[in-house]
């Protein structure tokens, strides 16, 4: 299932990375980002926030009270899911305090580290089980970068939200 | 619903069909359909049982509307999202424009909308004083250029890239290069401009789920969710048919949705907001209001057309319909446009507009059979041809007296024989069907007729 998830998430033009335990997650995304970062509190790896700053990199965290003003300028932002689907491949991202909607959406990378526990096989299964349970004010749907056909049905990227999208799969 | 954008000149829809016809840039821009054509055509194909609970879903709504509104109503009330009902374009309008007065607000940003192009808001909004900024790309395009969207999922599918790269650069007031990536680029900072200092979000919505009151919201680009996270009050049009029972329904129409509209399995970005933001929360808008518009959606209710309501606006009739692929959504001069837009936009006006489209049709059936939730549109079409009165036109008048000449010669026997006979003494030259024959074969006469031979072997 997971490598059916990695497999669709990619050719949606995602890169995946893992499946990887905790500390390799942690290397891999602070290996890979530069510049700002924004960081919510739901990424389900613990110490991203302190191995970012330990490379010197600046870290934009929720409870900073210039986040809505510095996160314009921030390159990539890195968040937690609440869950993903297989069929159609997407990560669903729920919004919260310490996780706010704009964090996937304004900066032009995005990272997405997701526990494979949280996987569910088909969208219909997944709408069944957020249905019942609470319900975020945004539950926000992502199947890759952001992309528009409007110029003559060719598909462009990075037309309003992030120009690329990185999965790091957490075991 | 007329009145704002340009559309393909001439009188009446069969003018304008022959205008775009005889339009060598359009014709081009519109073998990009083929793409889309192939890909949304293959993927829907696979699922025809989910079309069958599709359907079902789509028609539970309609068996009792008023009461899943008041059901949604108290849902969104719940979460603190207030409704308005609108019973007309009109009331729409004043009721958003009363909201944007009242909070100060300058600039709006939409995220594209079929409903709120039915009601115009976007006219309205510029002469109320506002900045109304269009943020999908092709929507943004159309806007540019000061037309109206030929296509519900691709509004610029009529404009090809150097046409767009020509109204782009007169925006920017600089060269720009004939280059996806670049337009794109620059359309990017432009809008992000727009959504960063924008005081109001406007869309619409795809589905409303009675039972949570989780409005569902589409897009690929992202336009729609910047819509709903950065400015303070997020506005929803929703033209009453798009309330659904349940939010898990959600997981069969919307793929459905979105293989027919553009062959994705999902699209790129669906966006679940139940409610404003919440305390503590970063974004998201402070107030949320939804308006309900029925625009006499409510009276095709017990009709021969109430399950034209079923629609999901996802173009896959339009795609397929061989009128609208060769003369694409401008000659419709409507709002909505191929076989859903020419059940529509009469229905949606009294008959006062569109009553010529349902003649333009070929009744060649593609787009019931494309449609997800098995809406007869080939069937209503031709209802409404005997619904809707034609208005006059020297073609119209020309055909009315050849069928009442034809009527009653053939009343008689004696007129009967003598039209038969000129028949055959023609050998199939009529004159006056040059037109007609064009296209078509006229059968030959039989050099002697059956009255003829009956009577000579019964002798």
């Amino acid at each position: 299932m997971i490598d059916a998830l990695a497999a669709g998430l990619r050719a949606n033009s995602c890169t995946v990375t893992g499946p990887m335990n905790a500390d390799d997650a942690r290397t891999a995304i602070v290996e890979r980002v530069s510049g700002l970062v924004a960081c919510t509190d739901d990424i389900p790896v613990p110490g991203v926030v302190d191995a970012l700053l330990a490379r010197g990199l600046e870290v934009l965290t929720p409870d900073d009270p210039r986040w809505t003003a510095r996160l314009v300028d921030a390159a990539v932002g890195i968040t937690g899911a609440r869950l993903a689907v297989v069929q159609p491949p997407a990560i669903a991202l729920a919004a919260a305090p310490g996780a706010p909607r704009a964090t996937s959406l304004v900066p032009p990378e995005h990272v997405c580290v997701l526990r494979v526990v949280d996987v569910i096989a088909t969208f219909a299964d997944a709408m069944a089980e957020i249905a019942d349970g609470e319900l975020p004010s945004a539950l926000t749907w992502i199947g890759g970068p952001s992309r528009t056909a409007d110029l003559e049905m060719i598909t462009t990227f990075g037309v309003h939200g992030p120009r690329a999208v990185e999965v790091v799969l957490v075991s | 619903m007329t009145g704002h954008g340009i559309t393909t000149p001439g009188r009446d829809f069969h003018e304008r069909t022959a205008t775009a016809v005889a339009d060598p840039v359009l014709q081009k821009a519109l073998q990009n359909l083929d793409r889309r054509l192939r890909t949304a055509g293959e993927s829907a194909a696979a699922h025809p049982e989910w079309k069958e609970r599709a359907a079902a879903i789509r028609r539970e709504t309609l068996l009792d509307l008023d009461g899943w509104l008041d059901r949604l109503e108290r849902s969104l009330a719940a979460r603190g999202v207030e409704v308005h009902r609108a019973s007309t374009p009109g009331d729409a309008r004043r009721v958003i424009l009363d909201l944007a007065r009242a909070r100060g607000a300058r600039t709006v940003v939409k995220s594209k909308s079929m409903a709120t192009e039915e009601i115009d808001l976007g006219g309205a909004l510029e002469q109320a004083g506002l900045t109304s900024v269009e943020t999908d790309l092709g929507e943004y395009i159309v806007q540019l250029a000061g037309e109206r969207p030929s296509h519900m999922i691709t509004p610029a599918i009529h404009k090809t890239l150097p046409q767009i790269r020509d109204v782009l650069a007169r925006e920017a007031h600089t060269d720009l290069p004939v280059d996806r990536e670049a337009l794109t680029a620059w359309a990017r900072e432009r809008l992000r401009g727009e959504f960063l200092r924008a005081d109001i979000g406007i869309t619409g919505v795809n589905f409303a789920a009675a039972d949570t009151g989780t409005l569902v919201l589409v897009t690929n680009e992202g336009n729609g969710r910047f819509c709903t996270t950065l400015p303070r009050m997020h506005v929803v049009v929703m033209p009453v048919e798009k309330v659904i029972p349940r939010l898990a329904d959600v997981g069969v129409l919307l793929p459905l949705l979105t293989t027919h509209a553009t062959g994705q399995a999902l699209s790129n970005y669906v966006t679940m907001i139940s409610g404003p933001r919440r305390a503590g929360e970063l974004d998201g808008p402070d107030e949320m209001h939804v308006v309900f518009l029925d625009n006499r959606r409510r009276t095709l209710l017990g009709t021969t057309y109430e399950e034209m309501l079923a629609c999901i606006r996802c173009g896959a009739c339009l795609n397929v319909c061989p009128v609208y692929r060769n003369v694409s959504g401008h000659a419709y001069d409507a709002v909505y446009s191929g076989p859903m837009g020419k059940v529509l936009t009469p229905l949606l006006s009294g008959g006062a507009e569109g009553a010529d489209l349902p003649y333009g049709s070929t009744l060649c059936h593609a787009c019931s059979d494309a449609c997800p939730v098995k809406i007869p549109l080939s069937d209503m079409i031709l209802a409404l041809r005997a619904d809707t009165p034609e208005r006059s036109s020297p073609v119209r008048r020309r055909r009315r007296l050849f069928w009442t000449v034809w009527a009653r010669a053939w009343s008689t026997p004696r007129g009967y024989r003598l039209t038969t006979t000129l028949g055959r003494m023609s050998r199939g030259r009529v004159p006056g069907l040059r037109a007609w024959t064009s296209t078509r074969e006229l059968p030959r006469p039989a050099r002697v007729s059956f009255r003829d031979r009956w009577a000579k072997e019964h002798r």
